[in-house]
């Protein structure tokens, strides 16, 4: 989920567009990580000393690898040792913005550090997601939502961009959250979750958009608005309270229960409760997560 | 796999869900009559007139939910064949539809071989 916070502060931040993003992001499967660029983040190279060796490689036939040893920038040993290292996907996502000249490796290498500092991911382990820091970003979305955060619903939101990376794909981003009275609805697909309290969710996006998200959902290619659409949106909201559901079951013995999905196509969202408006950039549109707690 | 002359009903209020399971059934086996219902009234509804062989039912669901449904199905016929296919896998759900007397419980969203495995063993005759 590290890729998908970074798209959030660089879009956030102003740094990129969300064209720019999304054609790196386009890219992640089929992109290899490069030797340079995982030295920069292990700090072991310099992005300058990086960029020596990439303008000596255009020079000479050698390996990156073999230029960083003859440079005296790595050991034979580091060159292995960062070779047989497991990428995480966030750099790779920062590699394909140096490749499409949205950034020099230099600024990459002060945009990463910027965002460990803000995001205080300080043991930023290269192949496993610590689930501490990824529940801590998941706060910052409630702290810049101005929303008070507990479990239930750091839980909530950490669950809400699995799902979307399981069901609809990893290529999107979250926007800025917003704390909303009312919201317009363009259409969209409710559902509740009674327990103690009540806790709805509402998805919203226009006719396009949640034709592209439904083919992506249901792995179909439906090109025109009809029943099944809303069906795949209301499928996934579904899934994704279910799934909700029975982790909170594993935590605590709550008695919860959820209700059909509802369709809205127009008319104003207004809970009895606060709801937060959770945007979330895809390629084919963005989707409004709205979640009243 | 023939499955002529079995009857399978489906109860989902999402038509893309009855599609996917229906879809993914007739993939494993030929023939067979399919039925579908979108809520817990039409589930007993039809089961009362179609008496389906096999019966997959989804819980959340408007007007009559699934256990209810699955409850009044029971109650008219013992031996229906009922398996739950829902998105809410929690202990609680799990243990009240085997109470109540579901034959499988399957967490959406599905496995192609978890359909496989119920088809084969409930309509394949051995």
């Amino acid at each position: 989920m590290y890729t998908q916070f970074l798209g959030n502060y660089l879009l956030q931040k102003g740094l990129v567009t969300q064209e720019q993003l999304f054609a790196a992001m386009a890219r992640l499967s089929q992109s290899h990580i490069k030797l340079g660029t995982i030295a920069i983040h292990e700090g072991l190279m310099t992005a300058n000393e990086v960029d020596e060796c990439l303008y000596v490689q255009t020079r000479e036939d050698k390996r990156f690898g073999e230029i960083a040893i003859e440079r005296g920038y790595l050991e034979a040993s580091q060159v292995d040792e960062l070779l047989s290292k497991q990428t995480p996907e966030f750099l790779l996502l920062g590699q394909n913005l140096v490749d499409d000249g949205v950034f020099t490796y230099e600024e990459l290498e002060r945009v990463m550090f910027d965002y460990r500092n803000e995001a205080e991911l300080y043991d930023l382990s290269l192949d496993v997601e610590n689930e501490e820091t990824i529940e801590a970003i998941i706060s910052k979305f409630f702290l810049m939502a101005e929303m008070p955060r507990n479990d239930m619903n750091v839980m909530y939101l950490q669950l809400m961009f699995n799902s979307l990376i399981r069901f609809i794909g990893e290529d999107f981003s979250p926007l800025t959250p917003m704390v909303i009275d009312e919201f317009p609805i363009t259409f969209g697909v409710s559902q509740s979750i009674s327990s103690d309290r009540e806790f709805l969710t509402h998805i919203d996006c226009d006719r396009e958009t949640a034709i592209a998200f439904a083919s992506r959902y249901a792995k179909e290619d439906f090109n025109e608005f009809n029943e099944y659409i809303v069906a795949a949106l209301e499928d996934f909201l579904n899934l994704h309270n279910g799934l909700f559901m029975v982790n909170v079951s594993n935590l605590a013995t709550k008695d919860l229960s959820l209700s059909p999905p509802e369709i809205t196509e127009d008319g104003i969202l207004c809970g009895s409760n606060k709801c937060v408006d959770f945007p979330v950039a895809y390629p084919f549109g963005t989707v409004h997560l709205i979640v009243c707690f | 796999m023939d499955i002529t002359n079995k009857k399978i009903l489906v109860c989902d209020d999402s038509v893309l869900a009855r599609k996917q399971l229906l879809d993914a059934v007739k993939e494993i086996a030929e023939g067979g009559t399919f039925i579908e219902g979108k809520n817990g009234i039409d589930a007993v509804e039809l089961y009362k007139s179609e008496k389906p062989d096999l019966v997959f039912l989804d819980i959340v669901m408007p007007e009559k939910d699934g256990t209810t449904a699955l409850a009044e199905i029971k109650e008219f016929d013992s031996e229906a064949v009922i398996i739950i296919v829902s998105s809410v896998g929690t202990q609680d759900q799990l243990k009240k539809a085997i109470q109540l007397g579901a034959k499988d419980f399957i967490q959406k969203p599905f496995e192609k071989n978890q359909i496989r495995e119920i088809i084969e063993l409930r309509l394949g005759g051995k």
